[in-house]
């Protein structure tokens, strides 16, 4: 048994050792938002936050989510208000939207504070793959919901 | 999105009963409240079509999302002669009946960019259809003649007396009229939804987490399964170990599945794990030692002389002209198989129990999932039911049943519902790939440059072929589709097929043949233009001369992307032109050498589908399809060794990421009164030749394989 804060809630897991942090949120939390691309950590669709820095998932132990908070695409607002959730409807962003979640997690991060990221920044921080090609409104998003 | 769609639970002998061909698709009279909306009573008007007292209108959409946006461009085509304020439309989708086939196909299948093409003129009648009932029953509350009224903003209103009824007041009442044989249509110019550029209503859901795709299914009692397929493509279980305590192993075959029991704590990497352990031997396809790519790519080369070719498309007299040219270029093109790696891996829930049987799956394919599940588990078809959810991507290979029938079997083997997830390794290990190709291209220009004389030949495996659905030397139309019937005027041409034996498993990759064919065709032109000495814009359009259409979306494309301006130092352009799926498309790039590779720096496109629907969802599908292309064209390659797939993850396929990305100019045209075309797959088959073309005019090499750059992607991200 271990006590998991996720999205400001704290949860009592049971799960198989070794299981991925992705799978005890998905399946055990049952907050499925947070995908599985790859399982090791090179596409971001396993996107969080641990205290607020995005962390691809997938092969995160449970263990490293022991004592941190939590947070998923879920918890980033109650009704769909956080600015980058807002641009990512005003931009149209998503295509098949399965890599989204981990977008918009990698994204809210870098507003975060006021920060209005440039397109250099954009660049280097916005790695995850995202196969529908999104890629430019992703950015025109972020630069929309960082207030230009 | 992943309600109870209002019509899963009517039965099919109820549709059939009261509907005829997709457009007078109606269902009067069998009136479905919807499920789950207690204090607001629903009617459904005609199959398509359930208004609510609140006045949401509910549209079924035939199609299944997987990213193009059809809950919106399907369901504005019927909100169009409906007559109805967008914002009080739900679309949802269609469950699998024949009434919602798409006409293309007489399948509920959602592929070959088939979308609005085949669905369009009948979801207008759908829409005039349902409009048409509202307006006499509205008529008959109102008193007066339906002649006086029309249908507006979801009212019916009388011209003559200025009063009005709204639509969800009469749903009831109209439901119970017989629907008219011909509703008169709006014209094209009188369009208010059809062109405007609505929200897509999936991407709310699509921003918090709540979309449901299928990989996050979850029902009562279910169980997680993972498979282990046999490395070697076509190989067979030979024997299986015992399953230790707690996982049950289903031989399916081609391999095992693996699931464990219900438990606390059990999940979905639980029940990967349990199948990377279980011990399986094989039995291997014959041949297996020679599926090398390397071996299958001097195969199809040594083809393009020994094979037996079977003619596709012939003209005059190639041998004479060629004999007669004052130039000939004789080039042979190579393209490597493809996988298609959508971001979902493929999973599928299913639930069998003693009395039927349930499917929740990513697919391509509803309807065909209810044949295979019956094959498994005796139900007639119609029976089985198939819950929509969302494709996180589909790009061909959600259409294929192989991963629909693993998760039934094993349903039906553990005798409870169990969700069965691919890890990515053996998604990419078990693809029906884009087919390996070898074309070869021989061009001859007269003293003038004019190109007078085709010879093209494709060399590759033939989809249909390998699933039994044309004979051998019969032509497999997916092999040739984009290197026949082609706009360029050429007097003397032969186009024929090879097929190539290998065993890899082919399927319909985004574009399917024509990913083949344009990158040989348009790479085969621009070595023409420059071996005559003509710009290769110009070139071109002396082969479309006459064609305005096709000139318009050459030039279209060409002054989008400034063809004809200055570049900086170390820039070049690069142009091609390809129609498929009735659109015709033209591609500009501007590309800089950067590294062993390239930086794309720009890429404009010109698509004329006819009509656009949805002009912001049309551009979103092909600026995806600029950027799919792009992976192919510069890294994308499957190799295999022993027919043992040598690539199993993203860190060894290198797609687009933003840190390629190009700028991307989309420029829709329309043709009034043109026939539709497609928009979902159309911008891939520019975009490999424009980059390879724009290479050859920088640096006066002209790179003839795919990929161009091996090696030189982003894999690992930020």
């Amino acid at each position: 048994m271990t006590t998991l804060n996720v999205n400001g809630k704290n949860y009592t897991v049971t799960a198989d050792p070794g299981t991925p942090l992705l799978w005890v949120i998905r399946d055990v939390i049952g907050l499925t938002g947070t995908k599985y691309g790859c399982g090791i950590e090179v596409c971001g669709a396993c996107t969080i936050w641990i205290d607020g820095s995005p962390e691809r998932s997938c092969e995160m132990t449970i263990a490293e989510g022991v004592g941190v908070k939590i947070t998923t695409v879920e918890g980033l607002s109650p009704t769909s208000s956080h600015p980058i959730q807002k641009a990512w409807v005003a931009e149209q962003v998503p295509q098949c939207g399965y890599c989204q979640s981990g977008q918009i997690m990698v994204a809210a991060s870098m507003i975060a504070g006021g920060h209005k990221p440039t397109d250099a920044q954009i660049t280097a921080g916005m790695g995850n793959l995202c196969v529908c090609g999104t890629y430019n409104r992703i950015r025109a998003a972020i630069h929309l919901a960082a207030g230009g | 999105m992943n309600d109870v769609t209002p019509n899963a639970g009517l039965s099919r002998r109820g549709f059939v009963s009261t509907t005829a061909a997709i457009g007078g698709g109606l269902m009067v009279g069998v009136g479905v409240p919807a499920i789950g909306r207690a204090a607001i009573t629903s009617k459904t008007v005609t199959a398509w079509v359930s208004i609510a007292s609140d006045e949401t209108v509910t549209i079924l959409v035939g199609s299944q999302d997987m990213g193009q946006g059809v809950l919106s461009s399907l369901a504005q085509i019927v909100a169009e002669e409906l007559r109805i304020d967008w914002t009080h439309v739900k679309s949802q989708h269609a469950p699998p009946n024949a009434i919602y086939d798409n006409p293309i196909y007489g399948s509920q299948l959602t592929a070959g960019s088939g979308s609005v093409r085949g669905y369009f003129q009948g979801l207008l009648q759908a829409g005039a259809t349902a409009r048409e009932m509202l307006i006499a029953a509205g008529a008959a509350v109102l008193k007066v003649a339906a002649t006086d009224c029309v249908g507006q903003n979801g009212f019916v209103v009388s011209k003559s007396l200025g009063t009005s009824i709204s639509y969800g007041k009469v749903a009831a009442a109209a439901a119970k009229l017989t629907p008219p044989a011909n509703p008169p249509l709006y014209s094209a110019n009188g369009y208010t939804l059809v062109g405007q550029s609505v929200k897509r209503p999936d991407i709310p859901s699509k921003v918090n987490g709540s979309a449901i795709f299928g990989i996050d299914v979850r029902v009562p009692g279910m169980r997680y399964g993972a498979v282990k397929l046999c490395p070697v493509n076509g190989g067979t279980v030979k024997t299986m170990g015992a399953a230790p305590a707690g996982v049950t192993y289903i031989n399916v075959g081609t391999g095992i599945v693996a699931v464990l029991d219900a438990r606390p704590g059990a999940n979905t990497f639980s029940a990967f794990t349990a199948a990377n352990a279980a011990k399986v031997t094989w039995n291997l396809p014959a041949g297996s030692a020679s599926q090398n790519s390397t071996t299958i790519l001097a195969q199809g080369r040594a083809l393009l002389t020994s094979g037996s070719a079977i003619v596709a498309e012939t003209a005059g007299n190639v041998a004479k002209a060629q004999g007669s040219a004052a130039k000939v270029v004789d080039a042979t093109y190579t393209l490597p198989y493809l996988a298609h790696a959508t971001m979902e891996p493929l999973n599928c829930t299913a639930s069998v129990t003693s009395t039927g049987c349930e499917i929740w799956a990513p697919t391509q394919a509803p309807g065909t999932c209810q044949l295979t599940a019956s094959a498994i588990t005796g139900f007639a078809p119609a029976s089985i039911i198939v819950h929509p959810v969302l494709l996180g991507g589909g790009l061909g290979r959600k259409f294929e049943q192989d991963y629909i029938a693993y998760a039934v079997a094993a349903s039906k083997a553990v005798g409870a519902p169990v969700k069965v997830t691919w890890q990515r390794e053996q998604d990419f290990a078990h693809d029906q790939y884009r087919p390996l190709g070898v074309c070869r291209v021989t061009g001859g220009l007269d003293a003038s440059g004019n190109l007078i004389s085709w010879a093209y030949r494709n060399v590759s495996p033939g989809i249909l072929f390998q699933r039994g659905w044309v004979p051998d030397g019969v032509l497999d139309s997916q092999a040739s589709e984009g290197a026949t019937d082609i706009t360029y005027s050429i007097p003397n041409r032969q186009v024929d097929w090879v097929r190539h034996p290998a065993a890899i498993p082919v399927g319909f990759w985004r574009s399917v043949g024509n990913s083949i064919n344009a990158f040989a065709k348009e790479s085969a032109i621009d070595e023409l233009a420059l071996a005559a000495g003509i710009d290769p814009l110009v070139f071109r359009q002396k082969l479309l001369a006459g064609n305005a259409r096709s000139l318009n979306v050459l030039n279209t494309a060409a002054a989008l992307g400034n063809w004809n301006a200055a570049l900086p130092a170390g820039h070049a352009r690069g142009i091609a032109y390809h129609e498929s799926f009735g659109s015709l498309v033209a591609v500009v790039v501007e590309l800089m050498l950067s590294g062993k590779g390239v930086k794309i720096i720009n890429v404009a496109a010109a698509v004329d589908c006819g009509l656009v629907v949805n002009p912001d969802t049309g551009a979103q599908q092909v600026e995806g399809a600029i950027v799919h292309g792009m992976s192919a064209a510069l890294w994308g390659k499957m190799s295999f060794a022993q027919g043992v797939s040598q690539v199993v993850n993203f860190d060894q396929y290198p797609m687009t990421r933003m840190g390629n990305m190009p700028t991307v100019q989309v420029s829709l045209i329309q043709t009034p009164g043109a026939a539709l075309g497609g928009l979902g797959e159309v911008g891939v088959p520019c975009v490999a030749p424009a980059i390879a073309n724009a290479y050859a005019r920088l640096t006066g090499t002209r790179l003839r394989d795919l990929p161009l750059f091996p090696g030189t992607g982003i894999t690992g991200g930020g």
